[in-house]
């Protein structure tokens, strides 16, 4: 059996991203982090194993994202325009900014799902996680790469 | 996507290290105690502890009129209709521990239906039976004495009234905005994994 340090020290980095991709909000991910792991060490002696850990351990943590109602109010309201092309070289914290401001914009499934996607899980695990089936997975997520691809593109980040 | 590569890259270098350690983590979930469902259990065992004294009271008092049954038996069922909603709203909780997002929304829209269905029907069941019931039992011990009668039954009016016509109507407003928000949230969420 695993102990919840090593689940702690090997998923927290992880489910972090994750939140702070859904939310984009640092304070408020590593308040939803600190929920998950609430959840995870109160149900860990009852975990049956009916999923991998992995995928119960998102499970949480994308559940909580859905649930925190204040995420809504700090989502831009407007779209980044698609003709702002910058030349200069940015670093990479401003890299990251933009990335999670695309995220930003996408609906909330869309988030956890390209959230997840970039994180490296399996596209079965991610349709385990958000409850679609794989193929419905594999067709949103080519089509939020399109649009991350076309805002990143825009903003003169891909070649 | 030829890019992927480069937006994982970029989605990387998000610094995690000042993430609690974990010792400090244990410290903090150690320390949590699940402040909504506690209040369920505290409930549930208050309004069983209150069903078993009304019960017991019953049985040791000298009471005479059946009206004092009655009130006492209402009252005790008022409370444990209160303890049975509550077990059985702990025991959807509890099942929660392992759902897809898909599951997760269901079952919050569940407890969406459930929290409209409890203000509409069960609350007004318990006020009813409570009230009832009250007003049985307080019968007996102040009918002799005129004053006490009508001092009694005008406290008891006042509560009640204070009760139906303000509190639950303040409540059940205030959560109806709260829920009439989710429910828009869940809606397009829902709409998203169609």
């Amino acid at each position: 059996m695993t102990t919840f340090e090593e689940i702690y020290n090997r998923y927290a980095p992880q489910i972090f991203r994750v939140c702070l991709g859904y939310t984009n909000d640092a304070d408020q991910a590593k308040d939803l982090v600190q929920e998950t792991f609430i959840s995870v060490w109160k149900n860990l002696p009852g975990f049956r194993n009916q999923s991998q850990i992995s995928t119960w351990i998102f499970r949480i943590a994308t559940n909580r994202c859905l649930r925190a109602l204040e995420v809504a109010k700090r989502m831009p309201v407007a779209e980044l325009p698609f003709d702002l092309v910058e030349t200069r070289e940015e670093s990479q914290e401003e890299k990251l900014n933009f990335l999670y401001q695309c995220i930003a914009e996408l609906e909330e499934t869309d988030r956890i799902i390209i959230s997840l996607e970039l994180e490296g899980l399996p596209q079965a695990e991610i349709a385990a996680i958000v409850g679609l089936n794989s193929g419905n997975v594999r067709v949103k997520i080519h089509r939020i790469k399109e649009k991350l691809s076309q805002k990143f593109k825009a903003h003169g980040q891909f070649r | 996507m030829d890019n992927l590569d480069d937006l994982k890259a970029i989605w990387h270098t998000a610094k995690t290290d000042n993430l609690p350690s974990s010792k400090e983590m244990i410290k903090l979930v150690k320390g949590f105690r699940g402040q909504k469902l506690r209040k369920k259990w505290l409930v549930i065992i208050l309004s069983l502890a209150l069903s078993c004294l009304i019960i017991i009271a019953l049985f040791i008092g000298q009471f005479k009129l059946v009206t004092t049954f009655i009130g006492g038996g209402l009252m005790a069922a008022s409370a444990l209709l209160l303890a049975a909603t509550n077990v059985r709203s702990l025991k959807r909780f509890y099942r929660l521990d392992d759902c897809s997002n898909l599951e997760f929304l269901a079952f919050i829209e569940q407890t969406r239906q459930n929290q409209i269905y409890y203000y509409k029907k069960t609350m007004v069941m318990i006020l009813l039976l409570c009230s009832i019931g009250w007003g049985l039992y307080l019968y007996e011990p102040v009918r002799q004495h005129t004053l006490w009668l009508i001092a009694t039954y005008t406290g008891a009016a006042i509560y009640l009234a204070i009760m139906w016509f303000i509190v639950r109507p303040r409540t059940f407003k205030r959560n109806a905005e709260k829920l009439n928000v989710i429910t828009r949230r869940l809606e397009s969420i829902s709409k998203q994994l169609k």
